[in-house]
């Protein structure tokens, strides 16, 4: 039997965990880490890398090498046009209103979804190894729970699904983070009550208010804002450095002239890994210091808590109105849950601890949590168990355009699902056969404030005299928040057939081929993938020291820096290296890559010391 | 015997069942949602208006541990259809059924009472409450004058609260007179007339009906009000 896993599929990081005996478990890798960096990068022989190593390239190779992608996910093209400010990829997109967003990498287009399939190729083979090297006889993961953020809509829920199909996985839900959480969390406590679940993560932020009672995890209201997280304090803190440096942050000219070296994408990259450090020591300190190749700045725990709390402000009218939306007062929460990275800011904590008039608690992972009960609902799924059942609620209110570009709504917000709503239809003019359909979800009045989910065309309605058709469409949100149509005529009792074109996705057949373009579809060993990875590995350390050694820096570094014997060293492993790069036997590639990976490691500070620097003070890199 | 009206059919072993079952008492599967009780049915409950809210809580979550698609992961796929089915119109149930006011205008619905839609109901202007509409829009109109003339919004702002006073007035009255309702017609119910006894059941319910619109019609008014404020 196959396994089933729960997938916490963030924005910075992504996560995978199985339940073992009633208890979940992060899989984790040999080295006990259990993140998965959200970071996918394309070397130039089209090798792909994801995790750790593609966070790597983005220091070396950042133009091919896409972070955050989850932002993207269900958006259309002209909706991103303003995001692109900070990122070192490309994103363009097909021309028009619903166009779906492309992210270029060297000479390659991705779809968001298939990015997002690469990662959960990645955490599926994670948990492949981990099953295999338990001895399981069948070790295949094939099914998995994905979660999203609560407050994502119809589309950017249908990406995540098609992600998971590309990715070769049959998703049996997708879940809603905050809810997750409260699963793993009611695990162990047993508790019954009212319980609000406060999740700023990377890219976004949800609020959810349950009751928890009998085993049931009902979800009384959810709101959030899907473009609120940690990568917006990290801008925030990116710009103060430039700013300091004298120069705004951006993509480089896509002229013919060269980019100022202060915009590499490299350097860009530098900077945001240095006041992400930053932003960590300060929930620990009173004081900590940006640095970035030679240039210093120390901020102050007050000064930064000043910068970010319009950021943190922002999270608290989703909590009241999620609080209204449950018909309660604050004080009626019984426990509040931390969940997200960006929840170990103190000033986060207290903004929470004084919203809701108590301590929220914090004692589960916060970065873990979310797969943990991803895992549990997979097994709820999937082993029968009854022991525990989640509701959870459709948070944007789902309707159709009306006359004068208003929005009708036919199923609420917060609505439990499965959800259903219908609405009757009629024709304009005699013998009319079809009526446009146009789908919306959101809160507000009219059309174009809300988003457009999709257009529809009701055909065959039998030809009979104006408003004489009585059309009855149904609207049915599944348990996964996704959206299905059907309609008939009463009078006839005909069933109607519906064209969907959904108003940013892809279409079934589009997934179909992606699928079936994955090289992962056709490779079924998995010995033979570990081998290609380890090589790829060598080639990457063989590309970049081969690349120091031939720096114009280097015979200067090589004179001033390096100690006597450092280069041969580095010369003699690199060779060894590049003798066994194609055994077969992937431990003895992996070990020299070790070796040369420690040979070179002085050597590579020097080079990104001098680098980083030379980026700072506006010199050309190649000056130095 | 009862009649076949009563009867549903069973898509699994093709038995019958009562309307208001949910599994097939001969196979004990879940029964797709074809000839289905009201939601007062479906949960179990008399077709009253007084509804214990802990009650239905346990209802509501009692029949989702029974339908919910989770259970059905593994089922097949006319088991995993009657699933969805059934949690939708549970899910549906439960949220009509809970607030007060859902309530009344679901059960003037199911006795055939309610307005042909919503829209047409909130158009024309219930006579009971002609005097107090005539005399809000003058004051709304002369508000906007004021905010047009450029006066400042405490000014405007406080005219607006004055004139929300009666209309909130109002409000809380007809709610309260509802409710009054509402317990007239339980005992209808509790009596057996509200079936046996046609002409005081739809006296009842007519009585219901135009205090029910009359308070829509007011809530709609402060929803205007409330919009002019935020302005």
């Amino acid at each position: 039997m196959s396994r089933v896993v729960g997938i916490d599929l963030g924005t910075t990081n992504s996560l995978v965990a199985y339940v073992k005996d009633g208890v979940p478990h992060v899989i984790r890798d040999r080295s006990g880490d259990g993140l998965v960096p959200s970071i996918v990068s394309v070397a130039e022989k089209g090798t792909i890398h994801v995790g750790r190593e593609a966070q790597r390239r983005l220091l070396t190779d950042a133009e091919r090498t896409v972070y955050s992608v989850k932002r993207f996910m269900g958006k259309g093209a002209e909706e991103v046009r303003g995001e692109a400010r900070h990122l070192p990829f490309r994103i363009s997109g097909d021309a028009g209103p619903g166009g779906v967003v492309r992210i270029g990498l060297g000479d390659r287009e991705f779809t968001p979804p298939e990015i997002s399939a690469l990662i959960l190729r990645e955490l599926k083979h994670r948990a492949e190894a981990f099953f295999a090297a338990e001895g399981d006889i069948d070790p295949d993961v094939d099914r998995a729970v994905i979660t999203v953020p609560a407050y994502f809509n119809d589309a950017q829920r249908t990406a995540t699904r098609d992600a998971g199909r590309i990715a070769g996985l049959e998703v049996l839900r997708i879940i809603n983070e905050p809810t997750a959480a409260s699963l793993a969390y009611g695990l162990d406590k047993r508790h019954t009550g009212l319980i609000a679940v406060y999740d700023l993560g990377g890219g976004t932020f949800d609020i959810s208010i349950l009751r928890v009672e009998d085993g049931v995890f009902q979800v009384l209201s959810t709101n959030g804002d899907t473009h609120l997280g940690g990568d917006d304090i990290d801008v925030l803190l990116m710009d103060r450095v430039l700013q300091d440096v004298g120069a705004d942050l951006g993509r480089p000219g896509t002229g013919a002239e060269q980019a100022p070296p202060l915009r590499t994408p490299e350097a860009v990259q530098e900077i945001r890994k240095a006041v992400i450090q930053t932003k960590w020591d300060l929930s620990e300190l009173d004081e900590a210091e940006i640095r970035v190749g030679q240039y210093r700045k120390r901020i102050t725990r007050s000064e930064f808590e000043s910068m970010i709390r319009p950021l943190v402000d922002r999270t608290l009218a989703p909590c009241r109105q999620a609080l209204a939306d449950a018909g309660l007062a604050a004080a009626q929460v019984d426990e509040v849950v931390l969940v997200g990275g960006s929840t170990r800011i103190p000033l986060v904590r207290r903004a929470v601890a004084e919203l809701f008039g108590r301590t929220p608690h914090s004692e589960l992972n916060p970065d873990e949590v979310v797969a943990l009960g991803a895992a549990v609902q997979a097994d709820i799924l999937i082993s029968g168990s009854r022991e525990m059942l989640l509701l959870d609620v459709t948070p944007l209110s789902l309707g159709i355009e009306t006359m004068g570009g208003v929005m009708s709504k036919i199923i609420m917000r917060n609505s439990t699902i499965p959800a259903t709503g219908s609405e009757m239809f009629t024709s304009g003019v005699d013998n009319q056969t079809a009526v446009d359909i146009h789908v919306l979800q959101g809160e507000r009045e009219l059309v174009g404030d809300n988003r457009s989910l999709a257009r529809f065309k009701l055909r065959g309605i039998p030809p009979m005299p104006a408003g004489m058709p009585r059309v009855q469409v149904q609207f049915q949100i599944d348990a996964n928040g996704i959206l299905s149509v059907s309609a008939r005529e009463l009078r006839t009792e005909v069933e109607q057939t519906i064209e969907v074109k959904p108003s940013y996705g892809l279409t079934d057949e589009e997934v179909e081929r992606m699928l079936l373009d994955s090289f992962e579809h056709a490779e079924a060993d998995f010995e033979a993938r570990l081998l290609i990875e380890a090589r790829n590995e060598a080639e990457t350390v063989i590309q970049a020291t081969e690349k120091s050694l031939r720096a114009p820096a280097f015979s200067e570094i090589d004179k001033a820096e390096l100690a006597p014997g450092e280069r041969e060293k580095i010369e003699s492993v690199l060779s060894g290296l590049k003798l066994v790069l194609n055994a077969t036997d992937r431990e003895t590639i992996q070990k020299w890559t070790t070796a040369l990976n420690d040979a070179t490691r002085h050597l590579a500070e020097v080079m990104m010391n001098r680098s980083v620097s030379a980026a700072l003070s506006g010199k050309n890199v190649n000056e130095v | 015997m009862s009649s076949p009206a009563t009867l549903q059919v069973c898509r699994e072993c093709g038995g019958g069942a009562p309307v208001d079952v949910h599994f097939c008492p001969q196979c004990s599967k879940i029964l797709t949602l074809g000839r289905h009780g009201d939601y007062f049915a479906f949960l179990g409950l008399p077709r009253k208006l007084g509804i214990d809210a802990e009650d239905l809580e346990q209802r509501f979550r009692g029949l989702s541990r029974q339908f919910h698609p989770d259970y059905f992961y593994n089922a097949t796929p006319a088991e995993r259809r009657a699933s969805l089915e059934r949690s939708s119109y549970l899910n549906d149930a439960y949220r009509t059924l809970k607030q007060p006011m859902t309530r009344i205008e679901y059960l003037l619905q199911v006795e055939g009472l309610a307005p042909t839609s919503p829209q047409e109901a909130s158009r024309q202007v219930p006579p009971a409450l002609l005097e107090e509409v005539f005399a809000l829009n003058e004051e709304l109109d002369e508000i906007r004058d004021l905010r047009a003339g450029g006066a400042p919004p405490e000014i405007w702002k406080s005219r607006l609260e004055r004139a929300r006073g009666p209309i909130e007035t109002k409000r809380v009255a007809h709610e309260a007179k509802l409710q009054e309702l509402s317990a007239r017609w339980d005992a209808l119910v509790d009596s057996g007339a509200s079936v046996g006894d046609r002409r005081a059941a739809n006296e009842a319910l007519e009585a219901l009906r135009d205090r029910f619109l009359e308070r829509n019609y007011i809530t709609n008014l402060l929803a205007g009000i409330e919009r002019e404020l935020s302005q």
